[in-house]
Formats: C-alpha cells, sequence, structure tokens
C-alpha cells in the first residue's frame, strides 16, 4: 500500500512538472520597470519594519519617493506561512499560481514549509524554490529582509501570494511620494 | 478564601461596565410575496425576512420577543454560544413564549461573525419566521472589505409547513416533481441494457427509494433576502472593491450550489468562524449554514448571484451591480442530479438484488456505466489480473510505463487516483456519489476537506470517548430518526462537562442530512487536525461517515438534530443533557415546563 500511494505521488509530481516548467517559478519574473528592481543594502535610505499576521500586514501602506532603495525588515507574527513579494497586481495575478501548486504539492502546509520539497529536482532543473530577490516566503517566528529600489513610479502592492491571503485581502500599498 | 469571595463580588460588578444593547422583535401574521404567488406567513417586526440583528462582540443583549401570533412561540439563536435557557428551543430550554406574551431574552455576545435565528416551535420557521445576526469582531478582521451584504436564501413553498408534513406523511413523494419516467426508463435501457436496466430499478424499488429522490419538497420558490428570481435582491458597488457577501440557507429543506459567474468568491468565514482564505468557483451551502465570501468585481457590469437547489427542482437569483435595474444573465439550471449506488453504500444489510453475489471477474468493464459509482477501494481481495475488459482508456494522462512494480499493487484504489483535474472527487461523498459536486465552469468546488481554521479556538487532545449516531430513516413511511428509534422514544444523549466526545455519524439513509448541535461547537474532522474547522450544522452526505468533536463545555440541555425541518419534526432529533459544570448553572433544568415542548 505505502509502496503505491509513493508511486501515484511519484506519478502526480511527473505529471505536473511540465506544467510548472512553464510557471517558471525559480527562473525570475518579469521584473520590468513596473515594479523596481533589486537594490543594495549599502545604498538603503531607510528601513521599514513590516509584520506580518494572519492574514494582513502592518502597516498596510508606505510612501517611497521613485529611486529610493529600501531595506524591508519582514517579520512573520502569524501561526501560517505568509509571503512579502513586491509587484503590480499582474504579477502578483501571475505568481498566484505557482503559489497554488506549491500548496497542492504540500510545499506549503499551514503554518510550515516542506524544505526538502521545495529544493527537489522537478525533472528539468527547476525546482520550487522560493527564491526571487523581490519576496520572501515565511514560517511563523521566522523574519528576513528584501532590499529594494522603487527605480519609477507605478502601481506596485505589496502581496502574500499564499492561496486566498490576497483575495481576502492580505496586500499593502506602495505610494510614491 | 477571600479571593474567591472577591472573584465572586468582581463578576457581580462585571455586567454593569460592559456594553448592553436592547433590541425588540415583534413576531407577527405577515404577507409573503415570492413573485410567484402570495402567501401568507410569519415574520418578524412585520417582515419575512426579519431584521438584520448587529450585535458587537462583548456586549451584553437584551431582546424583547413580543408574540403577536395566536399559537406558542419561540426563538432559537442558530450557532450563538449562550446559556442553555436562552437558547429558545420549547421543552427543552425554556417552555415558549405564549400567545400576547414579551419574553426577554439576555446574554453575552462571546464570538463574532455571521449567524442567524429563527423559531423553534412547529413549522414557524418554513414559513418565514428567521432573520439575521451580524456580529462585529472585537479586534480587526483578519481580511479586508470595502462593503457587505448579507445574502439570505429560503426555499419558499405555496403550502404551509403544517400542510407539507400532512402530505409527506400521507405520501412521501407528494412533493417529488421529477420522478423518473418511462421515458428515462427506455434510454436506460439503451444505454445499459434491458437486464440492466430492470435489475437497478428492482434494487432502488426494494428500498423503497428512487434515484430522483435528492430532495423530498419541490415545488418552491427560491428567495434571497425576501426577493424571488423576478424580483432580483440587488446589492450595489463600485468596479474594484471588496465585498463581503454573507451567505446564510434559512431554507426549510433545500441544498443550494451557489455560483456567481464572472467572480471568484474567497471563502474566509464558514459558520460564523473564519478559515483560512480559499478561492473557489462555486459551493454548496447545507440547510442551516453560512458561508462568508469576498469578491472584487473589477468590471462596469452586473453579475448574477446564481443558487440553483441541490437536486435541481429549483432556484434563487440574485444581482451585484453597480447601479440598480442592471442585470446580468441568468444561466438554465443543470441537469437534476440522480443519486446512484454509492449513495446507498452505507444502508446495512442491504439486498443488491442481484447484485450481491456478483462475480466481478467476469463482469464486461466496458459496458458498466452504471458501475462508476463503484468503490474499488472495498475489494481487498480483488484480483486484477483477471479482468480483461477493463477499461482505462479514461485515464489518459497517466503514464504506466515507468510503474515497474504495478502488477504486485492488488489493493490498489483506482477511485481515489487523481488524474489530473478532472478527476477531483470530494472526500465528504461516497465515491461516484451522484451528488458529488461539480463546479459549472469546470473549476474549483469547495469541500469540507479545504475549510481549516484561521486560528483555532480549542487545543487538540484525545477524546474521552465516541459515540455512534446513525442517521436513519424509512422514506415510505417518511420516518427519520437516529439510532433507528425517533426523537419522542429516545432516551437523551447525556454528556459530562468538561470531556471531548467524539461524534461519528453514519448517513445509513438515502438523503443528505444538516446536523445541528446547540449550545457546542462541532470540531469537523477534515483530517486537518490542528486547523480542523469548528461549525455549528454539519452535512453528512448519503453513503458516507463523518466524524466531529465537542469539547462539552457547555452545562445545561440542549437540542440535536437534522435541520431538515421535517426530518426534525418526524423524529431526527435528541435531546443532550450536559451533566456536571459550574455550580450556578445546575438543576435549573428540571424547571422547565413541557409545555409546548415541540420542536
Amino acid at each position: 500500500m505505502t509502496v503505491s500511494k509513493f508511486l501515484v505521488a511519484a506519478a502526480t509530481i511527473l505529471l505536473s512538472a511540465t506544467t510548472f516548467a512553464a510557471g517558471t517559478h525559480g527562473g525570475g519574473h518579469d521584473h520590468g520597470a513596473a515594479s523596481g528592481e533589486p537594490g543594495k543594502a549599502s545604498e538603503a535610505s531607510r528601513t521599514i519594519t513590516v509584520e506580518m499576521y494572519d492574514n494582513y500586514y502592518e502597516p498596510e501602506s508606505i510612501i517611497v519617493s521613485p529611486g529610493e532603495t529600501v531595506r524591508f525588515v519582514v517579520e512573520n507574527k502569524g501561526n501560517l506561512v505568509h509571503e512579502f513579494n513586491i509587484g503590480t497586481p499582474e504579477m502578483h495575478e501571475g505568481h498566484q499560481e505557482e503559489m497554488m501548486m506549491m500548496v497542492e504539492h504540500g510545499v506549503i502546509q499551514g503554518g510550515k514549509l516542506n524544505h526538502d520539497m521545495m529544493s527537489m529536482d522537478m525533472g528539468n532543473g527547476k525546482t520550487m524554490k522560493h527564491d526571487d530577490p523581490n519576496s520572501v516566503l515565511l514560517e511563523p517566528g521566522q523574519s528576513k529582509e528584501v532590499v529594494w529600489k522603487f527605480t519609477e513610479k507605478g502601481d506596485i502592492e505589496f502581496a502574500c501570494n499564499v492561496p486566498g491571503h490576497y483575495q481576502a485581502g492580505m496586500y499593502g500599498d506602495v505610494n510614491f511620494e | 478564601m477571600k479571593t474567591r469571595l472577591l472573584t465572586g463580588l468582581l463578576s457581580l460588578l462585571m455586567p454593569a461596565m460592559v456594553m448592553a444593547g436592547e433590541y425588540d422583535l415583534t413576531v407577527d401574521r405577515v404577507k409573503i410575496d415570492t413573485g410567484d404567488f402570495v402567501k401568507e406567513g410569519i415574520g418578524y417586526n412585520g417582515v419575512s425576512p426579519g431584521p438584520v440583528m448587529r450585535f458587537k462582540e462583548g456586549e451584553n443583549v437584551r431582546i424583547n420577543v413580543t408574540n403577536n401570533l395566536d399559537e406558542m412561540t419561540s426563538i432559537h439563536w442558530h450557532g450563538l454560544i449562550l446559556p442553555f435557557d436562552q437558547d429558545g428551543v420549547p421543552g427543552i430550554s425554556f417552555p415558549g413564549i405564549k400567545p400576547g406574551e414579551t419574553f426577554t431574552y439576555e446574554f453575552p455576545i462571546q464570538q463574532a461573525g455571521t449567524y442567524w435565528f429563527h423559531s423553534h416551535s412547529g413549522f414557524q420557521e418554513p414559513d418565514g419566521a428567521y432573520g439575521s445576526i451580524v456580529i462585529e469582531p472585537e479586534g480587526r478582521e483578519p481580511f479586508r472589505y470595502d462593503r457587505e451584504y448579507v445574502v439570505q436564501l429560503t426555499d419558499k413553498h405555496p403550502h404551509s409547513g403544517d400542510r407539507i408534513m400532512r402530505n409527506l406523511k400521507m405520501m412521501t413523494d407528494y412533493y417529488n416533481r421529477d420522478q423518473q419516467t418511462v421515458g428515462e426508463f427506455f434510454s436506460d435501457v439503451s444505454e445499459n441494457g434491458f437486464m440492466n436496466t430492470v435489475r437497478d430499478r428492482m434494487a432502488w424499488g426494494g428500498m423503497r427509494m428512487m434515484k430522483a429522490d435528492v430532495e423530498d419538497v419541490h415545488g418552491f420558490t427560491g428567495l434571497i433576502n425576501g426577493k424571488g428570481p423576478d424580483q432580483n435582491w440587488t446589492g450595489l458597488f463600485e468596479p474594484g472593491e471588496r465585498i463581503r457577501l454573507r451567505f446564510i440557507n434559512s431554507s426549510a429543506m433545500t441544498y443550494f450550489d451557489i455560483r456567481i459567474p464572472g467572480l471568484d468568491m474567497t471563502v474566509v468565514q464558514a459558520d460564523g468562524n473564519n478559515v483560512q482564505p480559499v478561492s473557489v468557483d462555486e459551493f454548496r451551502i447545507g440547510v442551516a449554514e453560512t458561508y462568508d465570501v469576498i469578491v472584487r468585481p473589477k468590471d462596469e457590469q452586473a453579475y448574477t448571484i446564481f443558487a440553483e437547489s441541490m437536486g435541481r427542482s429549483g432556484y434563487a437569483r440574485a444581482t451585484l451591480a453597480p447601479e440598480k435595474g442592471m442585470e446580468g444573465s441568468v444561466p438554465p439550471m443543470r441537469e437534476p442530479a440522480r443519486l446512484t449506488m454509492a449513495d446507498m453504500s452505507g444502508m446495512p444489510g442491504m439486498d443488491h438484488g442481484s447484485m450481491s453475489g456478483m462475480d466481478h471477474g467476469n463482469m464486461d468493464m466496458s459496458s458498466s456505466g452504471d458501475m462508476s459509482g463503484m468503490d474499488h477501494s472495498n475489494m481487498g481481495s480483488m484480483d486484477h489480473s483477471n479482468m480483461e475488459g477493463m477499461d482505462h482508456s479514461n485515464m489518459k494522462d497517466m503514464d504506466h510505463s515507468g510503474m515497474s512494480g504495478m502488477s504486485g499493487m492488488s489493493g490498489m484504489d483506482h477511485g481515489s487516483m487523481a488524474m489530473g483535474t478532472e478527476e477531483k472527487s470530494d472526500p465528504f461523498y461516497a465515491k461516484g456519489s451522484g451528488l458529488m459536486p461539480k463546479a459549472a465552469n469546470g473549476g474549483k468546488f469547495l469541500s469540507y476537506a479545504d475549510l481549516k481554521a484561521q486560528d483555532p479556538l480549542y487545543e487538540v487532545r484525545e477524546p474521552t470517548r465516541e459515540i455512534e449516531l446513525r442517521l436513519t430513516g424509512n422514506m415510505e413511511r417518511y420516518t427519520w430518526s437516529i439510532n433507528g428509534v425517533k426523537y419522542e422514544d429516545a432516551d437523551p444523549i447525556r454528556l459530562k462537562y468538561g470531556e471531548r466526545v467524539r461524534f461519528k455519524f453514519v448517513n445509513e439513509t438515502m438523503m443528505t442530512h444538516p446536523m445541528h448541535l446547540h449550545g457546542m461547537w462541532s470540531i469537523v474532522d477534515v483530517g486537518a487536525g490542528q486547523w480542523n474547522p469548528i461549525k455549528h450544522t454539519v452535512s453528512v452526505q448519503p453513503g458516507t461517515t463523518v466524524y466531529m468533536e465537542t469539547e462539552v463545555d457547555a452545562p445545561g440541555q440542549w437540542a440535536f438534530h437534522c435541520h431538515l425541518s421535517y426530518h426534525a419534526a418526524a423524529g431526527m432529533f435528541r435531546k443532550v443533557i450536559v451533566e456536571g459544570g459550574p455550580e450556578s448553572t445546575q438543576a435549573k433544568t428540571d424547571v422547565i415546563a413541557k409545555d409546548g415542548g415541540e420542536v
């Protein structure tokens, strides 16, 4: 029984690997000028602490000036896994499909991340590692940094794309001076 | 000792310090106009449905209920955690409210979310005696929205509840307009062959059930907030806003499948309790359940809220629109569901007719369309190697080539293998059940398995004991019962304060039963451990077993019943007595008079 279950699971993973490649998770999004670019910590003008709760941010909006580099200290103070991701609403929407896949494959399990599953080779050199420079994915109690340069004005939000969280309102506005 | 006295004094003073709200409700005879027909019914403050009662968590409420009817009445606050003598069930919580009298309910609000209230006397609730409750939380909600609407559904029937019950008792299929026809018999014959069809019909006849027994009361008009499909209740929005819709199913008998074509719905609450948000295309709402969803219409257009009954015998319809008068298209109803053999798999000792000794080895699988509901998982010793005719063609996405160990997998469960996305099945339905929900657009349909508590109320611990409740009935005589015994012949279920009981529901009937335990939360076992959600009403589908656990933390005596009005009245009902607990709440139960003691 265990063997058969494993085989079925393996088959499912193989099946979806093809679909997954199209998602190019870990392969980098299209970080166009729309949302900015990875910044250098040495150029950061200031540090903003963003606390993540179930399921909302504090603060829920920030003000930056065009060209400014900000060092974000992101802390997960909730009981569930949350993401802090800087992007346009369209980018978030695209990313949500990938995050859904991570839930379906058991990478995100409520309050836990399955790290073994994240680094597993999906058969095409791709993994489900969540290592884009515009985002961090945190378990409860974890804290990480994101350094981001807001190159120009745009429709930018920071958002949690764990399935359902963004739709329920877990996002914050990036307003420009 | 001194500290105790002090605490006692403090708790006496406490109520004076918290907010207190006073509310008035009158129970009245009203006219109900569905657009299809006008009937006399019962309502609150002159209308049906009654008002939205808005409370605040932490508040003490006093609600003065004046009975303007010429019969006894009562109000039950569905889903609210409160002292048992405020729960409003005649004969269990209190004697009821006499004609012309005013009864004052008084209790603290200890929770937040969407709930409802209704009469617990006779068939006043199906006759229109219901309203909604919205409780604002003390802290912030774990989600955001710009506006909110209560969306309260019901199945309004032209006949009064008393008349429906009389007719059902006389002839159980009195209200079933969806019987299988001679034409359907011949189309089955052409698809399945004559003998198979006759055998199938005989098996169903032997159970005194029909495949069309999904709903036992047809002929209703679905209402949303008191409006029929043509009257089209409309909620306004500005494009881009997030809207919280508080769905409440106040039907007497009807489950609804709800969708808003063009919009994702993110479910954030079930039965008033926050759940981890899950986005769906469609969901099924059981009788007495509530679901809160957030939608975000981005376009300047009208969206139809479409709620088909589970058996497709009727529907409710409403609209979300940027302006009054705008309408979206109303989709046609889908084909009525037909129960399958899987739905009767829970019936014990059932004679499957000629199926019982069936030799699967000789079965020609490719022509047995009716066997789709067959659960292969129970055939432990089945030898697949002899099944030459088995048709694997539906499993097209599967690559067998890598599975070298396949020949040894005799116990393999073909039913639960998810082949891509098309074969996703809900574990809360019997495999192959005719009631298995499917989203109209092929997308995501909410399952109980998706419901996970946002912030679990109770710690997980081992249950102290298990109580099995078999949901039983005889359709032919319209008797509904628990463990084969109807309410008037049954002893109460006795629980001990402080224990954690695991209830095992085994549905041995072919109908879905929404089981409602008053006064204490039902922790539904969806397999999520500490994240299992808490509900007040738990649907048990035909041919399935569902577990729920209850922390017995509310002293007194409570009702526990199927929330289908006519099933509860027929006897699928129990009194629960919680023994022990804080002294102040004990023994008062003896005082409760038996007058008006009817469900």
